[in-house]
């Protein structure tokens, strides 16, 4: 069997499609999608009205609970100043445009997806904003992929999209408690595996190509695919909705611009 | 360097803090730091007492350096100061009348200083927390699996966590580990990596407030990172007798 999984989708219709063909090319039997449909493109109510229509699961990103939630993230959440004036214009625009019913389809989507095996969340099992890069250290990471149950977390949010695989993890703990006496443990974790399914609508792997991932449970593998499409039709769809013409600039390379956080693991508490 | 005592949960009980504090003062090796991990209220009338002795040590006294608890939260919860709205937390374990209680419980005036607690303490490469890094609620006990004990001192790269939520005094050392890991991007590959852990510990420094006749709280030497855990009896009859762990 064939698993699709896409995520980040942020408005952008035209790679919406071009995924969507893609897929249909692959002749995946299943789709999944790991939220954010909506913020910073230009086609929120599109998205969504085709995410709806083809039915495809999908669990709710951190742009899809803000804009049910209100934004309601504390500055810490953006990665830097400048980002968030631009995520707050971006939030005010696809506010204001936003279907009733599309808000609705957002407010009811889960935090989580599980199929068997595999587990589906946008930012990671703890929170929708927690950020899983390629760096984390491997132990946090393993913790993560533990933390679901399954063996192999599909996850979103950064827009880069990659897969690592997490092996032989081993500890030995000692525990003292008063009044008991003291215990060994052992713990090991056999293969786990992280996929990052990058970002169909607002890619930042340095190309301006939209990005998901294809995992064929039969042959244990997974595929990064990169799906190119006419990318300046959306820019010009920004320019156009009066969106801030640096997504459109940073649609276009691909690029993550000035926007790297401090400290990505950080999570917002509020 | 000399040691630090390092205390949780005196939960409003004022004679259970004047005997740990009692017992500091005889000890052998002088205390350099008292750190308190938070629930140094409860809903009794005798908080507001204990955050005044708190706030007003003797002049022999170690000046206590004190972190938000779980009951702390609640009441600025209460007092619209919260990190949620709704005191969900504190209605569901203790039931709706709970919010009363510990409303009447804290003198108003005290909200203020209770708000200027930090949510954690970081002293050389320990934490001192009530809950854990991920919040007050978290509750850490010899039982939590390994890999999450590590993932909470790794979210803040600590060596030593001190924690107090659970109440009790245990010392949990993560002693060695490894994991192979291995990445694919679009455009690179990297071959397996095998990843050590460095040995890192979580340790409960149990709780003073809660049984009523027994305190407990533990002492820890940085210069040897080594962890001592003690026991101190009070009220009628019971005199102070330090326990071993």
């Amino acid at each position: 069997m064939k698993v699709a999984v896409m995520s980040c989708i942020h408005g952008n219709y035209e790679a919406l499609n071009a995924v969507l063909s893609d897929i249909d090319d692959h002749k995946a039997d299943k789709i999944y999608c790991l939220g954010d449909l909506v913020g910073y493109g230009p086609h929120p109510n599109a998205v969504v009205e085709m995410i709806r229509a083809l039915d495809i699961p999908t669990c709710q990103g951190c742009w899809d609970e803000d804009i049910v939630e209100g934004l309601n993230s504390c500055e810490c959440s953006y990665p830097s100043v400048l980002a968030e004036k631009r995520g707050k214009l971006a939030h005010d625009w696809t506010n204001q445009v936003i279907h009733p019913e599309v808000r609705e389809f957002l407010a009811q989507l889960p935090l989580s997806l599980r199929d068997e095996n595999l587990c589906f969340v946008h930012g990671s099992p703890h929170n929708q904003h927690e950020y899983l890069l390629p760096e984390v250290d491997a132990f946090v990471a393993m913790e993560r992929v533990l933390a679901t149950g399954a063996d192999i977390l599909f996850c979103g949010h950064t827009h880069v999209p990659y897969v690592r695989s997490l092996d032989a993890g081993q500890l030995q703990i000692r525990v003292k408690s008063t009044g008991t006496t003291e215990r060994d443990i052992s713990f090991s974790a056999p293969l786990k595996r992280i996929v990052n399914a990058g970002s169909v609508g607002e890619p930042r792997h340095g190309r301006p190509n939209a990005t998901y991932v294809i995992y064929d449970t039969d042959a244990d593998q997974i595929t990064l695919r990169e799906v190119e499409y006419d990318y300046q039709k959306t820019c010009a769809a920004i320019i156009d909705n009066g969106l801030p013409p640096i997504f459109a600039w940073r649609l276009a390379r691909g690029l993550e611009f000035a926007e790297r956080a401090d400290d990505p693991t950080h999570v917002c508490e509020r | 360097m000399n040691d630090w005592a390092i205390l949780s949960g005196i939960e409003g009980n004022l004679a259970a803090y004047e005997a740990v504090l009692a017992d500091i003062k005889r000890l052998r090796q002088p205390v350099e730091e008292l750190y308190i991990l938070g629930d140094v209220i409860a809903p009794t009338v005798e908080s507001e007492q204990v955050i005044q002795r708190v706030r007003s040590p003797q002049q022999n006294e170690p000046v206590p350096q004190v972190c938000q608890g779980w009951w702390e939260e609640q009441l600025l919860i209460l007092h619209g100061l919260g990190r949620t709205g709704e005191p969900t937390e504190l209605i569901e374990r203790y039931g709706i009348e709970m919010v009363k209680t510990l409303w009447d419980a804290i003198p108003r005036e005290m909200v203020e200083w209770v708000r200027s607690l930090d949510f954690g303490l970081f002293e050389l490469d320990c934490l001192l927390i009530h809950g854990s890094s991920v919040s007050v609620s978290d509750e850490l006990t010899p039982d939590t699996p390994a890999i999450q004990m590590l993932d909470r001192l790794m979210r803040m790269d600590a060596n030593t966590l001190f924690c107090g939520r659970s109440g009790l005094t245990f010392q949990y050392e993560i002693q060695q580990g490894t994991v192979t890991s291995s990445m694919t991007t679009l455009d690179r590959s990297t071959s397996p990596q095998a990843i050590a852990v460095k040995p890192r510990q979580v340790v409960g420094v149990g709780n003073v407030g809660r049984l009523p006749g027994q305190a407990s709280y533990a002492l820890y030497h940085p210069n040897s990172n080594q962890v001592e855990f003690r026991t101190v009896r009070y009220g009628a009859g019971k005199g102070f007798q330090p326990a071993s762990p």
